[in-house]
């Protein structure tokens, strides 16, 4: 996998290998890894932050000795540190339900290919289930029954989209499982577990790879609207659509900066993954290489 | 009379050379191809794979896709030049020259009765025409290439028609705007060996009757012997012969024409003498129950599969024999040859016996063991006791797997049975099968279709087999390579002392191979005894079509 994504990348036209997307995911990335070493405050800890100072606007300069760049929100935390801080709940978030669903996926769905009979329209019946619910309301049902957290909405993000990987597996791993390196593998007696995990899922692989990263970003913005809705992280650790909620109910007033920076940086997270996803799946697909 | 030889020739290909432009540069395809065409000829254009005979066939269509450069030559049709990259459009495409392609299927829209499809291309070549003259105009076509009944058969679907009956329908559609010229590329390739010849018949009386001129691009020298006038060899690119073909075939001057030749297989309709085996069918039905000559006896075995109707009509669910009532026996150490035309079962049977399907009806049994066929293969205990070898070199091998990995997997899991013959070794066998130590670290990517198909030989052989199947081994790959896998096979075989099942549709390599065999039809058992007895002395009308079906010149 490594060196065909190497491969991949070198191919690029004109061998360019960085895109503006690229660029921007990696500062976000980065950003969010430094978020404790430069964001002038820590917007989880109420001794940092100084609640009459609330609602200040972008610039005004703050008694921590620092300025507010982005201003403050209605409990007087740092909007640019609340950004910080939220990333990486938003990242942390998004990377692992997406990771988690797309192992959980793909071994249901070559599970399904592999046995076939009854073991496939078990899985496959309950992908249908799933995915003929909207995967917003799935997520809302699970976190209504789950109970709010962090780990109950990686859970639900979980849940709703372990099915689409394991969909698109499947019909790649049956037609995988028709080529005669599959009927040589079985001639061979080897155990179920080698004959799925050595030979049918590396080369079924390569498709719900490429959505992964669509996948995270499709996360990152299902994470965002559920705790927008208020069923999300808890209030004290805003994630970045928590803050975009936070600052919703100041816009009327105004006080726009505690809505719309957050909503910026969100936007501009879900668009450069979404780009790079797009960039990963194009290179990856050999349908869209060139013949 | 001066001005008769100033007259050009129908097509003439000029100095051509072409290059592909690839993200790794520019690779030449074409280089420097020369030949003419004249009216009423049929000229044949033969090559390996790569050798460049599928392109030089679109750039006279005008079919090459962007990726083309041209970088010397001309093509011209009648002394005026056409661009091969498409540019004269319509004027050309269909009126002048059109095409046949190998896969009968994917040339017609599966959505469109075939009638209709006629129609549309005489319309579309000439909109003037009224609708009724261009169904009346397709009738007469769908008749002249052999349709039987076209009035009736008009609006029936491509899939109501049989694989010649679908190619006979595209070479109406190539012969709707009665072009001067058809460019046919392998058009019999996909087709059984009795449905290629009456189709190569079709296309010599088209240009008999008519004066139509053809370019049949192909890699069989069979179908070249059969219908052409001409024959241009190419071989990286460059032709690197061409003359009359009873030239090409009787005194060819190049090297690689004689390579080419001598690499068909050529079938003997006479018994040799000295092998004694003359008694055919007798030797084989009294040796019924002969357990201990008899590595494999296969009783009986039938399999059924179920047309489905839809929910409201399942009554009408049908029920199609893939295989009815088989019986089979393979002597110990030699090779039974299984032979066929597509959908006559070979294959089922192989796959039954080697565990990978179940049968419903029938025995195995197999060096006295009897197993239950109907059972999956890890249950009936078949599977890895017979190895296959695979159609498709390409599709055999584990993509993500290097050639050293998919060895040892075959000494470490298949072998497992045999544990007191002691591991062999995965090197030990590469250099018996001719493959370079260093090809070890290889992913089959990096292999050619040969290479590939000797290591599947290979891992068939690691694992230790009491029967090896071959599946078609030879049939994707290039004549040349072909004879190698054959003697391969054939000599690793015999010095194993091992039994193998080679099933084909190649009598003249069955022939070479087998001393004995079976000819299937419709999923039955038409005609078997051994290998001379069959050929020479058989009177069975299908086994006689099958021996006729094939190309007179390569038969003696």
């Amino acid at each position: 996998m490594k060196t065909e994504i190497l491969r991949a990348l070198k191919k690029r036209p004109y061998g360019q290998v960085l895109t503006v997307p690229m660029i921007v995911l990696a500062t976000y990335i980065l950003l969010a890894l430094a978020a404790p070493v430069i964001a002038p405050q820590n917007p989880y800890d109420p001794l940092q932050i100084y609640g009459w100072e609330a609602s200040s606007s972008p610039g005004t300069p703050g008694s921590g000795g620092y300025l507010y760049l982005l201003g403050t929100d209605g409990l007087g935390r740092d909007i640019l540190s609340t950004i910080l801080y939220g990333l990486r709940i938003s990242l942390v978030v998004s990377i692992t339900s997406a990771a988690i669903a797309a192992l959980i996926g793909l071994t249901a769905g070559v599970s399904a290919a592999y046995f076939g009979s009854w073991v496939d329209s078990a899985i496959m019946r309950l992908v249908d289930l799933q995915l003929s619910l909207p995967t917003i309301l799935v997520a809302l049902i699970a976190i209504v029954t789950l109970g709010p957290g962090i780990d109950r909405i990686i859970l639900a993000l979980i849940i709703a989209q372990w099915a689409t990987y394991a969909r698109l597996v499947r019909s790649v791993a049956l037609s995988e499982t028709n080529k005669s390196y599959m009927d040589a593998a079985r001639l061979m007696r080897l155990p179920t577990s080698r004959i799925i995990f050595r030979h049918l899922l590396p080369n079924s692989i390569a498709p719900a790879v490429t959505l992964i990263p669509i996948e995270i970003g499709h996360a990152v913005a299902l994470e965002a609207t559920l705790s927008f809705l208020g069923l999300g992280v808890p209030i004290d650790k805003p994630s970045l659509g928590s803050a975009v909620a936070n600052g919703f109910q100041y816009l009327l007033t105004g006080q726009y900066w505690t809505s719309l920076f957050p909503g910026l940086a969100l936007f501009g997270l879900i668009a450069s993954i979404n780009f790079v996803g797009e960039d990963v799946r194009r290179h990856l697909d050999p349908r869209s290489r060139p013949v | 009379m001066t001005c008769e030889t100033a007259t050009p020739p129908l097509l003439q290909v000029r100095n051509l050379s072409l290059r592909h432009l690839s993200a790794s540069g520019p690779i030449t395809i074409l280089q420097n191809v020369s030949f003419e065409l004249g009216r009423g000829e049929i000229v044949g254009i033969i090559g390996e794979s790569g050798a460049g005979k599928s392109t030089l066939g679109n750039a006279v269509l005008g079919l090459l896709a962007p990726e083309f450069q041209r970088t010397s030559g001309s093509i011209e049709l009648d002394g005026r030049p056409i661009d091969p990259m498409g540019g004269d459009g319509d004027a050309i495409w269909g009126r002048r020259i059109s095409a046949i392609f190998q896969d009968h299927t994917a040339s017609l829209d599966p959505l469109m009765s075939v009638g209709a499809q006629v129609q549309e291309t005489i319309l579309a070549i000439d909109a003037s025409v009224p609708r009724q003259e261009a169904r009346a105009r397709a009738v007469a076509l769908l008749a002249r290439v052999g349709i039987p009944q076209p009035e009736r058969r008009y609006g029936n679907y491509p899939h109501q028609f049989s694989g010649g009956q679908r190619q006979r329908a595209v070479i109406a559609i190539a012969l709707a705007g009665s072009p001067d010229i058809i460019i046919a590329d392998e058009p019999t390739s996909a087709l059984d060996a009795t449905v290629q010849k009456q189709i190569l018949k079709l296309l010599r009386t088209l240009v008999d009757d008519t004066g139509i001129s053809i370019v049949l691009v192909t890699h069989d020298m069979g179908v070249v012997s059969e219908i052409t006038d001409r024959v241009l060899v190419m071989r990286k690119g460059r032709v690197v012969e061409q003359d009359r073909t009873a030239v090409i075939l009787d005194a060819p001057a190049n090297n690689y024409t004689r390579s080419l030749l001598a690499a068909v297989p050529r079938l003997r309709l006479s018994a040799t003498a000295g092998k004694g085996q003359a008694n055919g069918n007798a030797s084989i039905s009294t040796n019924v129950g002969e357990g201990n000559t008899m590595l494999l006896v296969a009783k009986s075995v039938s399999k059924t599969f179920v047309r489905q109707g839809f929910v409201w009509n399942s009554s009408r669910n049908k029920a199609i024999f893939a295989l009815r009532d088989v019986s089979i026996k393979l002597p110990r150490g030699t090779i039974t040859g299984i032979v066929g035309e597509s959908g006559s079962g070979k294959t089922t049977l192989g796959r039954i016996i080697a565990g990978l399907d179940r049968a419903p009806a029938g025995s195995v049994t197999i060096d006295g063991t009897q197993f239950d066929v109907s059972k999956n293969g890890r249950r009936s205990g078949l599977l890895s006791r017979v190895q296959m070898i695979f159609q498709d070199p390409a599709v055999s091998l584990n993509p993500r797997m290097s050639v050293g990995e998919t060895l040892r997997e075959s000494i470490r899991f298949g072998a497992s049975l045999h544990p007191k013959e002691g591991p062999a070794d995965a090197a030990t066998m590469m250099d018996r099968l001719g493959l370079a130590r260093s090809l070890i670290d290889r992913h089959p990517h990096q292999l050619s279709g040969g290479q590939k198909q000797r290591i599947c030989i290979a891992r068939a052989l690691l694992a230790k087999p009491q029967i090896i199947i071959a599946d078609e081994p030879t049939s994707a790959l290039d004549v040349s390579v072909q004879a190698e896998i054959i003697q391969l096979l054939k000599d690793s075989i015999t010095t194993q002392h091992m039994t193998m099942v080679f099933i084909s549709h190649d009598l003249a390599v069955v022939q070479q191979l087998c001393s004995s065999l079976y000819i299937f039809k419709d999923g039955q058992v038409e005609d078997f005894g051994s290998s001379d007895f069959v050929f020479s002395q058989s009177k069975n009308p299908y086994t006689r079509a099958l021996i006729d079906a094939r190309p007179s010149r390569f038969t003696c």
